[in-house]
């Protein structure tokens, strides 16, 4: 993984310096609430309903055992021993006071870590595929790019005050595991004609009030000059963006209001006219990055593991974990291991400060001191050997972090919602941990096959609701909290945004009407291979209209979208 | 309708509650009601000047409800920051 140099520690230490100072005259009365938000807000530290929430940046959702232990140490002393893995591969600390801040900085800067740009109308952390480097359909690794677009974007002078966030993923593999088409821009590597790599760029993607799926701006834009080509982007909409109306001030309305083309004319007369060479990253530069990311040396092991076959054969739990959490690796003898934070009935993406230390662990010991955050709110060990995974099994087993539901219906995605989050509608969690209980099963939640269900407490999206195969939305009607469902969405090559199916429910209503769609779904699909999605789009909403509301009321005019809210 | 004011405690960040005196309190049960909208003007007077001394941010009045002669939030919201906790 990538290490800072001398420039980045002292660059690192001198902002987390400037807050203390920062923060101790906020305490002493010298500063505003009014001056110091936005000065607070830079370094990823919220007010939210119970305490200050610090947000820090986990740069591609890339950790190592020894920033990992640092987290743990940080939940263990200034929290309530737990952080919560977010939905951008980041880690939010819920109860922290405003003068142990600094400490915290301070800790995390001792593990080349920060909390910068978690917050603001800046370009925040760069997502990416969390298996990058160790995926089989991996084109090119798309961490190298991700740090040249994390140091590019750090501080850049002209985009430091955007008329909103702004958010990029970035995936080098033929599968969409990073979500790009829901960002605002989505960065794919790519094979031009002569073998040489390039990116295809989307544009204007996000969830929030207004959600769009990105659209392509550019088929290939060689690698060596990508970063003069998103400076031409930044600036268009920098320029034009909506500074008067904040709900209108993303680039997907941008992007949306131009039209694809008048935007993309209009990048291109921009990148035209910029010093590319002032710009673009020299190759020398690319090949130090890059060589932080060189594929390790793993001796090459067998496919099949005698031992591993044993415990398959007899210990169903284990031979359902291999099934559901773990995946070919591109090297011979290895294996992806995900490890899920979603056990039914706990909340979703909470760590304890035991077990991060327990990944930490298992990752020093087995997984060459690799771990990736997922936008699902799990961790990655990328690398294991597939000897090693009856051992790492039990570690996990220790931790309670054996649980078999990656990317079943209870590996669900949630917000924090209404019980720490200031901006929501509703609460997440516990409607999140009401259905996860209902599908506890392990045998019944595979037998549904893969299911995104995403949980949002509010319009801003957070729990990704838009892009959920069912989505959940919790929304104030005359001061309760109820749930609107959309189905459908994806956030994958198929991305869609998902449709509501129809008038919201209370609460207590929400885990029953999961389940009604998920039985609606069990009679009507063809065979297993038919997936939740896939037979959404073959018959649409109406027959889960009429489960969930009845024959007679699935066509009546009080069903209407409009009326739910 | 009655209502108390509440803000965010400068250093820790926890949800208080204006009381008698202009102190700040964890326990909602113990914060003053105003009940006219002059009374609350006052409360609203008492907590801005809290804001100028450091002790508070974020302050605000939000309506409540007396349920055995206490203060009870009429909103989720404000439900679950007296309780200083999540629900889950």
């Amino acid at each position: 993984m990538y290490r800072y140099d001398e420039f980045d520690h002292g660059f690192v230490a001198e902002r987390s310096r400037q807050f203390r100072d920062q923060v101790e005259r906020r305490l002493a009365g010298a500063l505003t609430e009014e001056q110091f938000k936005p000065l607070r807000l830079q370094n990823g530290l919220y007010l939210q309903l119970h305490a200050y929430m610090l947000r820090v940046a986990i740069p591609y959702g890339v950790l190592s055992a020894r920033q990992l232990r640092k987290l743990a140490f940080i939940a263990r002393k200034w929290d309530r021993n737990f952080g919560h893995f977010t939905t951008r591969q980041n880690i939010q600390f819920n109860w922290i006071k405003l003068e142990d801040a600094p400490d915290i900085l301070n800790a995390l800067a001792e593990v080349e870590m920060h909390a910068i740009q978690t917050s603001g109308n800046c370009i925040r952390n760069v997502t990416a595929d969390p298996y990058a480097g160790v995926a089989i359909d991996e084109i090119e690794d798309p961490r190298i790019w991700a740090e040249v677009l994390r140091q590019w974007s750090t501080i850049h002078p002209e985009f430091t005050f955007l008329p909103r966030k702004f958010k990029f993923a970035v995936t080098g593999a033929a599968e969409d595991r990073a979500a790009i088409l829901f960002h605002d821009v989505g960065l794919k590597i790519v094979k031009g004609v002569n073998g040489a790599t390039g990116f295809r760029v989307y544009a204007g993607g996000g969830q929030g009030r207004t959600p769009y799926v990105a659209q392509e701006l550019a088929p290939f834009v060689p690698t060596a000059r990508i970063l003069s080509y998103l400076e031409a982007l930044m600036r268009v909409y920098n320029l034009h963006g909506r500074r008067d109306n904040i709900y209108k001030a993303r680039i997907k309305i941008l992007v949306n209001a131009l039209g694809i083309d008048e935007f993309r004319t209009q990048v291109e007369a921009e990148w035209e006219r910029l010093d590319k060479s002032a710009i673009d990253l020299p190759a020398a530069e690319f090949e130090r990055i890059a060589a932080y990311f060189q594929p390790k040396h793993l001796p090459p092991h067998p496919h099949k593991d005698p031992h591993i076959e044993q415990r398959r054969s007899i210990d169903l739990s284990f031979a359902r974990w291999l099934r559901t959490n773990v995946l070919p690796h591109r090297a011979p003898g290895y294996a992806i291991v995900n490890i899920s934070f979603k056990e039914p009935g706990k909340v979703p993406g909470d760590a304890t400060a035991e077990q991060m230390e327990q990944v930490a662990t298992l990752a020093e010991r087995y997984g060459h001191d690799e771990i990736r955050v997922t936008y699902q709110q799990n961790l990655v060990l990328p690398t294991i050997a597939i000897a090693d995974l009856s051992r790492v099994y039990d570690g996990l087993v220790q931790a309670g972090l054996h649980t078999a539901n990656t990317e079943l219906i209870t590996d669900i995605i949630a917000c924090p919602g209404l019980d720490y989050c200031n901006l929501a509608n509703a609460r997440s969690i516990g409607i999140a941990q009401e259905i996860a209980k209902r599908f506890a099963e392990p045998e019944a939640a595979e037998a549904i096959g893969p299911l995104r269900l995403n949980i949002s407490g509010c319009i801003n999206a957070c729990g990704h609701h838009h892009a959920g195969n069912i989505g959940i939305l919790g929304v104030d009607k005359k001061g309760t909290e109820h749930y609107q469902i959309t189905l459908g969405g994806s956030p994958k090559d198929d991305a869609a945004i998902g449709d509501i199916v129809g008038p919201s429910f209370p609460a207590q209503d929400v885990p029953g009407a999961v389940e009604v769609i998920i039985a609606t779904y069990l009679k009507l699909r063809r065979d297993p291979s038919e997936t939740f999605v896939a037979l959404y789009r073959r018959l649409g909403k109406t027959p889960f209209r009429e489960a969930l509301y009845g024959l007679d009321r699935a066509t009546a005019a009080d069903l209407s979208e409009d009326a739910n809210v | 309708m009655t209502s108390v004011v509440t803000a965010n405690d400068l250093r820790s960040g926890a949800a208080v509650y204006l009381s008698q005196g202009g102190v700040w309190v964890a326990d909602l049960d113990r914060a003053s009601v105003a009940t006219s909208a002059a009374d609350r003007q006052q409360l609203e007077a008492l907590a801005l000047a809290a804001v100028e001394r450091n002790e508070v941010t974020a302050v605000y009045a939000f309506d409540v409800a007396i349920v055995d002669g206490k203060p009870t939030p009429t909103s989720v919201r404000e439900r679950i920051r007296s309780a200083h906790a999540p629900t889950f």
